[in-house]
């Protein structure tokens, strides 16, 4: 297993910023599976993030991602780091009072590409929870849709839709995708309680391939 | 050889659209390459080589698609069509509504002496529902063959369903061109199964007034190959069009429909299971057709059950909720293989192994970059 010396030296600050901390805290033991070099730096990532009560178990996971998939310890300990920084991000847009799925759908959706303006907005419409809405919109946007539409399709939801409403909304514009209608104009259509934008733009006059 | 130079040109635009990222997001562009076997009426029968690319832009707003087509027949002799349309949605203030402003320019050119041009504005109202909807529009505009131009005034109306998989249409249509006028009543057909997609199309022309009259059909199988590249095989009868030129035409078709990629998220959902690259090129490609389903159960528990083409002797499954150490998955009767696990509300990261081989996001699943250099697959449990 190799490890950059740069990775190890910024992680042998934040292990040098956090020992006392560190040193008062039980290391996870399931990160023992982690080498005798990455173990402690993650262990004062986690350590850091419970700190500014951040959720850490999102963090053990990503360590154990790497883990099992025997990647070199530089790699693991940028993505457990990165993911705290998300995490971070997270919070500051849906607030201090976020639930530990929320903040780790809310990560995924920022990783994704969603603005943070709009968890802020999404948590000011939506008093439930907002991990399905953000699944929704990470999910979405990984269906080709683009950030901005997805965004506008799940905010118009989210203030009056329950869970299930937004998984079979989530269905629907997949499957509209799926029967050829394009990505951003599913989602506008299937927001609107609609169906799939089929039969728009017929001066295209739509033309079986091949035909002469 | 003047005549070769549209064929080169169109090929050179076909490796360059296909070299050529889309310039936005949902931008995308095809090139269908096809052979044909087509017999215009009054003509006789000619097979033709044909060049078509098309770029599509779209939004919730609107969509935009250009398109041309060039063909060269037996004889030696080539036509070409071009074609611009586009349209913009707009929502009226009732709910499940929409309003369509559309456009449409085109040409075509058949030799050095058969040309038309058409030049269209539509205007549509939708009623939306869930699967089913149905709208009524108009059409005006100009269409010319050679210098003479002709008013176009098109009154039409139809209505859509989806059931399950099927995606039906049907729409009527009374056409004035000139002093020629026609009825056409179309009914329409679309499916996807896994990677095959069947259309098809039935109608009839009447009331006709030097437009033709008859029964038409067609029909295309499209095959995918991958995420670029398909098969499609088409063939039928389709009417005069005197809007863009076009005779009635017998043909049968065969081509490959080369895409180009949408400009890749930093996450997609995977539509064919994908490995990591680490993999060896003498693992052989045991992934293929695998596909994973996450089915929530009432008691908490989620079933997990992959299905898998290939044979294996071996599957494994690990996630953040199982803390990513492996669990066997039990092979079913069926010869699917599942478990069940107390996986908790929330997004949830995993990925799957098979007879120890590397590990791989199976279909269904949204895939995203791990941090690792490989894939993951990304599942939102209710």
């Amino acid at each position: 297993m190799t490890l950059h010396w740069r990775g190890l030296g910024s992680g042998l600050v934040v292990v040098t910023l956090a020992a006392g901390s560190a040193a008062a805290q039980q290391v996870d033991p399931r990160l023992e599976r982690l080498d005798s070099v990455t173990r402690p730096i993650v262990a004062a990532l986690v350590d850091s993030a419970r700190a500014t009560a951040l959720p850490t178990e999102p963090l053990v996971q990503r360590a154990l991602e790497g883990a099992t998939k025997r990647a070199a310890a530089d790699r693991i300990v940028a993505a457990v780091r990165r993911l705290a920084l998300d995490l971070g991000h997270a919070r500051d847009a849906l607030g201090p009072t976020t639930s530990p799925p929320e903040l780790a759908a809310a990560a995924a959706a920022l990783r994704a590409g969603a603005p943070p303006a709009i968890l802020t907005e999404l948590r000011r419409l939506r008093r439930e929870s907002l991990t399905v809405p953000l699944a929704v919109l990470t999910d979405l946007v990984a269906s080709g849709v683009p950030v901005d539409s997805a965004a506008a399709a799940v905010l118009s939801l989210a203030a009056k839709s329950r869970d299930t409403d937004l998984v079979e909304f989530r269905r629907a514009v997949e499957r509209d995708i799926a029967l050829g209608a394009p990505p951003a104009s599913a989602t506008a259509a299937a927001a609107a309680v609609t169906a799939a934008a089929v039969q728009v733009n017929a001066g295209a006059r739509q033309q079986r391939p091949g035909r002469p | 050889m003047a005549a070769r130079h549209p064929w080169a040109a169109f090929v050179t635009a076909a490796w360059s659209l296909l070299g050529v990222r889309a310039p936005a997001a949902q931008a995308t562009g095809t090139v269908d390459v096809g052979l044909s076997s087509v017999r215009y009426d009054g003509f006789l029968p000619s097979a033709a080589a044909s060049v078509s690319p098309a770029v599509r832009w779209e939004q919730p707003t609107g969509t935009l698609t250009a398109r041309g087509t060039y063909l060269r027949f037996e004889s030696g002799h080539r036509s070409l069509q071009g074609l611009l349309a586009g349209s913009l949605l707009v929502r009226p203030p009732v709910r499940g509504w929409r309003g369509e402003l559309g456009a449409s320019l085109g040409a075509s050119r058949y030799l050095d002496f058969a040309s038309f041009w058409h030049a269209t504005a539509d205007a549509r109202l939708h009623v939306l529902g869930a699967d089913r909807g149905v709208w009524i529009g108009g059409t005006g505009g100009r269409t010319s063959f050679g210098s003479a131009a002709r008013p176009v005034a098109v009154a039409a109306i139809g209505a859509w369903a989806r059931r399950s998989h099927v995606m039906l249409a049907a729409s009527a249509t009374r056409s004035f061109v000139g002093d020629t006028a026609y009825s056409d009543l179309v009914s329409t057909a679309h499916t996807l199964r896994g990677a095959l997609a069947f259309d098809a199309s039935v109608g009839a022309r009447f009331a006709s007034r030097g437009g033709g009259r008859g029964v038409f059909g067609e029909a295309s199988a499209t095959l995918a190959l991958g995420e670029r590249t398909a098969l499609f095989l088409s063939g039928g009868r389709y009417p005069t069009d005197p809007v863009s030129g076009s005779v009635a035409g017998r043909y049968v078709s065969g081509g490959v429909r080369l895409r180009l990629a949408n400009p890749a998220p930093l996450v997609s959902r995977n539509s064919a299971p994908t490995a990591s690259p680490r993999r060896m090129p003498d693992d052989g490609d045991p992934v293929a057709s695998v596909r994973l389903e996450v089915l929530p159960r009432p008691n908490g528990a989620v079933r997990v059950v992959l299905y898998t083409a290939n044979p294996a002797a071996d599957v494994e499954l690990a996630g953040d909720f199982t803390d990513w150490q492996p669990r066997p998955l039990r092979r079913t009767a069926d010869g699917m293989w599942e478990t069940v696990l107390p996986i908790p509300s929330g997004t949830h990261r995993l990925n799957v192994r098979i007879d120890g081989g590397a590990w791989i996001v199976p279909a269904g699943l949204t895939r995203a970059a791990d941090d690792f250099g490989d894939e993951v697959g990304i599942v939102a449990v209710p």
